[in-house]
């Protein structure tokens, strides 16, 4: 299964080197975006508690969760492509465990996301922020646990889907509205108290501390933090559930009436 | 090899509701056959081929491979099958060599077995110098080819093709088939395949003929058109009423049986006094008459006529 799955990912990441269009987009998308809106936002930031934070920074682990969630869940788009194109039906006839499917497309598309963001991550000594070796680990481990989960997520809603504009639809009206309510763009403090529930509630906004909370904390501080240690624990969960549910689809693909 | 006892399908057709697919279908493939299943579109051949490719699972029959029955033993069945299906299964943004190595790796396969069997395969497909080519500049044809030697990478010992010659020419076609005939004088494998061109099935050792989701007649191919027993009347008219004209008069007659067929008449049971009188009475009529041996497609009409009336 093992090899199985490490060809699916492989795959996975040689289709995207080969686009150039994906990989260029990929890089600069991102940077755009934060460079842009950290410039634009950047005067009229002004949060209690995070005085001398400008908003570059403070926008910096929004993008960063942005990169590996955009980037996974949307890598997973070839799930459509593959099943359109035929792909797909081969490599379910092969006598390969269905889970070797699940996780070779997901590991595939989280790791070209977090290949993005461990890019993205090369610019944090110019941010002021020295987050350390032990800190730039625990930021490591937040991504991918960010990335498995939601790349879990948009492997399970492609599965399900049979077209690519379908798919781009959803992810618009559901997965944007979630990043942008994880306080990755704004704090949560400043938040109405109802969005403050929504923003609780968003998975996203768990991972997001995982991704935030390292860059400004030691590892002792977080492992103490209650804050951290329930972001880690729904994170986690999150990630198990979707791959769980993932796998229970694609085991269900045999159907009949 | 392949066994199929009552086996039944449905479809749930939104707001019609249960479709039935399959209706009773009773078959049995023995070992080293090639086996075509033919029938026209719609007829319940892709259907069949998706529960033996363990694509869809029929809760109602039994279907066993090499002894295996396809619910139970999945894993075991997909290690015997090579599967060829109607749309390409390969991906066009990498090389040859690596669709081959995906292939290779999900089916467990070393990759110094791998690389034996692509240098065996690859000298009589003509594809031995295109290893590193994307799929993607591949011609129709030669895709079919590499499509072919992938489903045979592990050495299966049961090998299914879902209308592979579907979207090739007609010289594509040939060069297809002509592959598979070669294939199977050399290796000892089971091939079923089906096809919507009954000319195709010809080329089988033993067909089944498929209409609407039941199994009209299986046999050899000379066996089925002897089933007929007696030889086909074709007539070329230049313009269709003239075809509409005399398949009028010649339904009248009984024991005979017209039907039109890409522009040309083909009529059952003529006997000398309707010859002669085609030949006397309505000559200026028909361009050309020839006296032909049936063909499996003549069968097809001849048997669902037959059910209609």
């Amino acid at each position: 299964m093992l090899l199985g799955i490490k060809s699916m990912a492989k795959r996975e990441l040689v289709r995207f080197f080969r686009q150039g269009h994906r990989v260029i987009g990929s890089i600069a998308q991102p940077i755009i975006f934060w460079l842009f809106l950290g410039s634009g936002f950047a005067a009229s930031f002004q949060a209690p508690g995070l005085e001398g934070i400008s908003y570059t920074e403070y926008f910096f682990p929004g993008i960063l969760l942005m990169v590996v969630l955009f980037s996974g869940i949307f890598s997973t788009i070839t799930v459509i492509e593959d099943r359109n194109q035929g792909l797909l039906q081969g490599i379910l006839v092969a006598p390969v465990h269905r889970m070797a499917i699940v996780f070779g497309k997901v590991i595939g598309a989280m790791v070209i996301g977090l290949l993005q963001a461990f890019l993205l991550m090369l610019t944090i000594p110019f941010l002021g922020i020295d987050p350390g070796i032990s800190g730039v680990l625990m930021l490591i481990l937040g991504l991918v646990i960010a990335a498995l989960g939601f790349t879990a997520l948009g492997f399970l809603i492609a599965w399900n889907m049979e077209s690519t504009s379908g798919f781009h639809a959803i992810m618009s009206v559901f997965l944007l509205p979630l990043w942008m309510l994880s306080g990755a763009m704004f704090p949560m403090a400043q938040a109405p108290a109802w969005l403050e529930w929504v923003m609780f509630l968003n998975p996203v906004s768990h991972a997001l501390l995982l991704i935030r909370m390292p860059l400004y904390h030691p590892v002792t501080e977080l492992l103490s933090s209650s804050q951290y240690i329930q972001a880690f624990i729904v994170a986690i969960l999150w990630a198990i559930g979707c791959l769980l549910i993932a796998l229970y689809r694609v085991n269900r693909t045999q159907q009949s009436a | 090899m392949i066994s199929i006892k009552k086996l039944n399908y449905f479809y749930n057709v939104k707001k019609l509701g249960k479709r039935q697919a399959l209706a009773d279908l009773d078959l049995n493939i023995e070992p080293n056959t090639f086996f075509t299943l033919t029938g026209p579109n719609g007829s319940g051949k892709s259907t069949l081929f998706s529960i033996l490719s363990g694509l869809s699972l029929a809760k109602e029959g039994q279907v066993a491979i090499n002894g295996l029955d396809i619910v139970k033993h999945q894993a075991a069945i997909r290690r015997l099958m090579g599967v060829v299906f109607q749309s390409p299964a390969l991906d066009k943004h990498l090389t040859l060599a690596e669709n081959f190595q995906i292939h290779g790796d999900l089916y467990g396969m070393e990759p110094s077995l791998l690389k034996q069997r692509l240098e065996e395969d690859l000298t009589w497909t003509g594809l031995g110098d295109r290893l590193s080519e994307m799929v993607g500049t591949l011609s129709g044809g030669m895709a079919r080819r590499v499509e072919l030697v992938k489903a045979l990478l592990h050495r299966p010992k049961v090998l299914l093709m879902d209308e592979p010659t579907n979207g090739l020419d007609p010289g594509g076609r040939r060069d297809f088939l002509d592959m598979v005939d070669n294939l199977r004088k050399e290796r000892e494998m089971t091939i079923l395949m089906t096809s919507h061109i009954f000319a195709e099935a010809e080329r089988a050792d033993k067909v089944g003929i498929l209409h609407k989701g039941s199994l009209l007649a299986v046999g050899s191919p000379q066996e089925l058109k002897n089933r007929l027993g007696h030889e086909m009347v074709v007539i070329q008219t230049s313009n269709k009423e003239h075809a509409q004209f005399l398949q009028e008069q010649l339904t009248k007659k009984e024991s005979v049986k017209v039907w039109i067929r890409d522009g040309e008449l083909r009529v059952e049971g003529a006997d000398k006094n309707t010859l002669d009188e085609l030949l006397s009475h309505h000559r200026d009529r028909f361009n050309e008459l020839a006296i032909k041996r049936p063909t499996l497609e003549d069968l097809f009409i001849h048997i669902t006529q037959d059910k209609e009336e």
